[in-house]
């Protein structure tokens, strides 16, 4: 993180009028290459910020579907892990950076199409429609 | 300001007791997420855009006491995610309850009014509904039709009970000023304790990202709605920091001041930002590194922040501890901020940008003067 963090003067942060927002990428179906340390560490970097699951192949040959919520980056791989829930499983599990062979972004990418120009769209359209009662309603769970 | 004397002394002496023990960073608030499943789906929300099985998990009420007592605050806020869809909330509020701690129960309301004989009015529960302004804005901030009229019958009936009752508003860009102090009337009539505001923060979570007000349009904005104030208006907040977002005082980030904890664990560092999770309350104070973040860090994640779960800690210090910022909160309370500048700014706000449906204006202006 240290060296991720950029210096704004104090003085141009105060006359921001819009703040610059970060540029999320659009990462659902990616499958990162993996072909350096570096490599592994950005592409789990990535995922611990993708608002999906994303499965990952141990080099036993096993793979693992997970939603990674934390990553704890050291000097070595065998040392950083990520943390993720499964779907199948209803305990916080652990997983060492050295153990990981391939990293798919398998699962939706839920904060995808959640802008307000898509609401507004949206929104626009079904009252031209001549719908009543508007409203954007939560994904169902199941 | 509105908040009842009790809790005012419990908060005092809570800081008072950390600075004669020579702590130097500890919370005042925690920010208790049992859960992130909610019945709305806001446009732009970052709190709840995870996969189903996230979605269906939830804290018990063990985890939720057990992390109030690690932290030892005195004051918890339950967000969310929809707290009332959470099986248990009634247990939860009721142990925090029992605990003496003042609660803060977020709310959308959607489920209030036939949820509320479930619960006990107590000096200690405050229902803090989300509101962003007036039917047309809140309807359209939360992206449902209808959504403030159902949420008005829960304030109105959490009120008839007897419950200590906030609404809790989120301002963004385009946000009318004029429609904001109706709205501000429109609560006070139907008999709130007191309104609670802050403006919104592009955290790198929330999906959408290009609709949020830099510090500069922060300060011009708020200083339109909360100079000139009616007497009958009152504040949930501190009023030193209601003046820091009318940009009469500067104040940095304290991160700490309302940490974060849900099903992940210890949120670092904050309640918006997730740089990643503690598994304890003395691992998050201890690991995070805290000089990173916050306006005077530079980091570009806090560059627009001025929200209250990291900026209304410092201001409660400041008021507690500090003879200045002491005579501060005093003068604030009785103060209606008059500012002829600031009435001209309402007169002449431009309402072209906020007409209905199209609060929003996408591309970056010139450089507005402010007088902060």
């Amino acid at each position: 993180m240290s060296a991720e963090v950029l210096k704004y003067t104090r003085e141009e942060i105060e006359a921001l009028e819009i703040a610059p927002g970060a540029v999320h990428e659009n990462l659902e179906g990616w499958i990162p290459e993996l072909a350096s340390e570096d490599d592994l560490r950005q592409a789990l970097e990535k995922a611990f910020d993708y608002r999906g699951d994303v499965t990952i192949t141990l080099k036993n040959g096993e793979r693992v579907e997970a939603y990674i919520f934390n990553r704890q980056t050291a000097a070595t791989l065998t040392d950083s892990y990520v943390q993720y829930f499964s779907p199948k499983s209803p305990n916080k599990l652990k997983l060492s950076y050295s153990d990981i062979a391939r990293l798919e972004f398998t699962g939706k990418d839920r904060a995808a199409g959640k802008h307000w120009e898509d609401w507004l769209k949206a929104y626009n359209e079904r009252k031209a429609a001549g719908e009543k009662n508007i409203a954007l309603v939560p994904e169902k769970l199941d | 300001m509105a908040i009842p004397i009790s809790q005012v002394w419990t908060v005092a002496t809570y800081v008072w007791k950390k600075k004669l023990a020579g702590v130097k960073r500890y919370p005042t608030v925690l920010m208790l997420e049992p859960l992130f499943r909610c019945n709305l789906a806001c446009a732009g929300c970052g709190k709840v855009q995870y996969p189903p099985h996230i979605l269906k998990k939830q804290l018990s009420p063990e985890e939720c006491f057990a992390a109030v007592e690690e932290c030892g605050v005195p004051m918890v806020a339950i967000p969310g995610g929809e707290p009332l869809l959470h099986p248990q909330i009634v247990e939860i509020v009721n142990g925090l309850v029992a605990r003496k701690k003042y609660v803060y129960m977020c709310t959308n309301a959607l489920e209030l009014k036939k949820r509320l004989h479930e619960f006990t009015p107590s000096k200690y529960l405050t229902f803090s509904v989300h509101l962003d302004g007036q039917r047309e804005h809140h309807d359209f901030s939360v992206c449902r039709e209808g959504g403030y009229d159902i949420a008005v019958e829960g304030i109105k009936e959490a009120v008839k009970r007897g419950f200590r009752v906030t609404p809790n508003s989120t301002f963004f860009d385009g946000t009318d000023p004029n429609s904001v102090r109706a709205h501000f009337d429109e609560m006070m009539a139907i008999g709130v304790e007191g309104i609670v505001l802050s403006p919104g923060y592009s955290y790198d979570k929330a999906p959408d990202q290009t609709h949020f007000m830099g510090r500069a349009r922060v300060r011009k904005l708020f200083r339109a709605i909360l100079s000139n104030r009616k007497k009958s208006w009152k504040f949930n907040m501190s009023p030193l920091f209601l003046e820091f977002l009318m940009g009469d005082r500067n104040y940095d980030c304290t991160p700490w001041g309302s940490p974060a904890y849900n099903i992940f664990g210890w949120q670092k560092p904050c309640y918006l930002l997730q740089d990643g999770y503690a598994e304890t309350f003395k691992e998050l104070m201890e690991t995070t590194k805290w000089e990173e973040y916050g306006v005077g860090s530079g980091n570009p994640k806090c560059a627009n922040c001025m929200v209250s779960c990291g900026y209304e800690p410092t201001a409660v210090l400041d008021g507690f501890l500090t003879l200045s910022g002491f005579w501060g909160m005093v003068k604030g309370t009785f103060s209606t901020y008059k500012s002829r500048h600031a009435l001209k700014q309402l007169n002449e706000w431009d309402t072209h940008s906020h007409a209905p449906l199209v609060q929003i204006e996408k591309s970056a202006r010139a450089l507005e003067e402010t007088n902060a």
